[in-house]
């Protein structure tokens, strides 16, 4: 088999970082390739992990329901995560609540221990609520979105430092 | 213009084209995408890009919660669905009506009626425009004799469950329908397990025309002419044009008439497509679907007509004063043709072919048009429809707008990805297509066996 271009791994990465898949791993007689979700995977011998990217790179400006000017996106916050740190990102499109209802406490606090399950916010598609659980054990670091706000596919809510 | 903020619900050549539509008209422009088309064309030209969910369409473009929850929540007052995805679905101008957002496109109620083939087909009756003549059920050969006799010869015998081509025959005579009667039954029961058939009436040489028309909602309706779509592979469109020469101006009348009397009759808002079958040797047409959204192949319409559809889709959208023309002022002159370039590999049987282009090198030129999404460098997803372009070429008549056509193809370069550039090239350059003598099965049937034996 030939020797794979650069292209062709810029292809695959950009593939792999599109795809649910979790890892992935080509060998040939003359090259090997090791893309993986887990940026602690350590992987298999002479690998080339692959950091996964968080996809919500943009911040954005609270619901601003008057159709008048849109302020263009900056491409801030590249969330580039502190060492040893685990983002919490959103599963869906849709509007970030602190709080199970208006007025009553957060889900949680920076400084406050989680556990996986631990339920950090909410977010809104239409009238339908999904909770976001912490997904490993920990203590908050950082509340990324306010309350109210439209969070977009995989934008970074909270910075759990797990223990 | 009343609309102000515009979310476009779709991705590639379209919503490139509808971005460019908007900003003509001063309305701001939040595109949503999905995770693989973040770094696509449409969100570098777009006021504001948010991600709506992951490469799979299902979790993006399709989910109308999710679209109709992103345009309200980035202040949008209309939507825009393109075509394909969500352009259809009824229930998308349900929510974004509930929501108070401007759907642009028709009333759900149209969407719905039109939707639903067999309703369609009485609304076209009731507009006195018919389907292609067929029978009920036939048992026997005795039955399917006195059904072709109605129908007349020749005749296509169909299996009532099937679909796809199989168990079909054609009979040209009494004799032949005799013949194969029994054969095609048996083959529908040993293919569906039912071998009831039904019969139609078999168009030889078979033209897919349609009618471009828009409506105000108050039951006024213009059509922007016909176009001619019959080079196709697989019921998909490879090469359209505007307008079908072949027809008989009387003819050509009584099909825009019979078109816009269709749409008139439901108050129809917007822009849409009726399709029909045109049997050249009988010299009739008959009722297929309507299209109740912009098409692909719309820029043949507005290179032959001077109309831009997706800015007029705005303004009736909007409803704006005046957005429909008069139909006197609406003029067919020049003729115009479209070739769809896809991401696949016609040598090896249409296989996708997605994929990082190199080297995007569009034809230029005098009467050239080309609406894409593509750029040098660009990665084409593996996600979704494998097109990724339209070459539109203007000219004074027919002849020249093919030999116009030919160059543009000629001239047209792109590297690092399989396309079916090639295909195009040869099916232009076809004796048959320059001859104007083709039918909806010509691709399949005459050229593509010739292309794929010179290829090995």
């Amino acid at each position: 088999m030939a020797k794979p271009t650069s292209d062709d791994i810029k292809t695959l990465i950009e593939q792999f970082e599109q795809s649910d898949w979790k890892e992935v791993h080509v060998k040939t007689d003359n090259f090997e390739l090791y893309l993986s979700e887990n940026p602690k995977s350590s992987g298999p011998p002479s690998a080339i992990a692959s950091q996964s990217t968080s996809a919500a790179s943009q911040t954005f400006d609270s619901d601003d329901t008057s159709p008048t000017a849109v302020v263009p996106v900056p491409e801030a916050s590249k969330a580039v995560l502190p060492e040893g740190m685990i983002a919490v990102t959103a599963p869906n499109l849709g509007t970030f609540y602190s709080a199970p209802k208006p007025g009553a406490p957060p889900y949680v606090e920076v400084g406050q221990n989680v556990s996986a399950e631990t339920e950090v916010c909410l977010i809104e598609v239409m009238k339908l609520f999904t909770p976001v659980k912490a997904g490993v054990s920990g203590v908050i670091r950082e509340i990324c979105v306010s309350d109210g706000q439209m969070v977009e596919y995989e934008q970074l809510l909270v910075v759990i430092e797990p223990s | 213009m009343t609309i102000k903020r515009v979310f476009v619900a779709n991705r590639g050549e379209i919503a490139v084209r509808i971005i460019r539509a908007a900003h003509a008209l001063g309305i701001e422009v939040v595109q949503g995408v999905s995770l693989a088309d973040r770094d696509s064309m449409a969100p570098k030209m777009a006021d504001r890009t948010v991600v709506i969910g992951p490469a799979q369409a299902k979790d993006s473009y399709l989910d109308v919660r999710t679209v109709v929850h992103a345009a309200k929540s980035t202040g949008c007052d209309a939507l825009h669905p393109g075509y394909g995805f969500l352009s259809e679905r009824a229930e998308l101008a349900r929510v974004c009506v509930e929501e108070g957002i401007i759907f642009v496109g028709p009333k759900a109620q149209v969407i719905e009626d039109l939707g639903d083939k067999l309703r369609a087909r009485e609304i076209a009756e009731r507009s006195g425009i018919a389907s292609v003549p067929g029978s009920g059920h036939v048992e026997s050969p005795a039955a399917a004799l006195v059904a072709a006799n109605e129908i007349g010869f020749p005749v296509v015998m169909k299996a009532s469950a099937g679909g796809g081509g199989r168990g079909m025959f054609v009979a040209r005579s009494s004799d032949d329908l005799k013949e194969s009667f029994a054969r095609a039954s048996g083959e529908a029961l040993e293919a569906f397990g039912d071998g009831t058939l039904y019969l139609e009436r078999y168009i030889e040489n078979a033209r897919h025309v349609e009618v471009q028309i828009a409506g105000d909602g108050q039951g006024n309706a213009v059509h922007f002419g016909e176009r001619d779509c019959s080079v196709q592979r697989r019921y998909q469109k490879v090469v359209e044009e505007a307008p079908c020469v072949l027809m008989s101006n009387p003819l050509r009348k009584k099909l825009h008439k019979a078109a816009v009397k269709l749409v008139s009759s439901l108050n129809y808002s917007n822009v849409g497509t009726v399709e029909f079958l045109f049997d050249v040797e009988r010299d009739e047409f008959y009722f297929i679907e309507v299209n109740t959204r912009i098409q692909v192949e719309h820029p043949v319409t507005e290179q032959v007509t001077g109309y831009d559809l997706v800015q007029m889709q705005f303004r009736l959208a909007a409803g704006e004063e005046n957005a429909l023309p008069l139909q006197k002022a609406i003029g067919i002159s020049r003729h115009a043709i479209e070739c769809r370039l896809n991401a696949e590999d016609a040598y090896n049987n249409f296989a996708p072919s997605p994929g990082r282009i190199k080297e995007w090198g569009p034809a230029q030129g005098a009467g050239i048009r080309v609406d894409s999404h593509c750029y040098s460098g660009y990665l084409v997803p593996p996600f979704y429809d494998s097109m990724i372009g339209k070459i539109v070429v203007t000219g004074p008549d027919r002849s020249s707008t093919v030999r116009r056509l030919q160059t543009a193809l000629e001239d047209f370069r792109i590297e690092g990805l399989v396309c079916n550039l090639q295909l195009l090239r040869e099916i232009v350059a076809h004796p048959d297509f320059k001859d104007n003598s083709f039918h909806t099965r010509w691709l399949e049937q005459d050229m593509l066996p010739v292309f794929e034996l010179a290829k090995k």
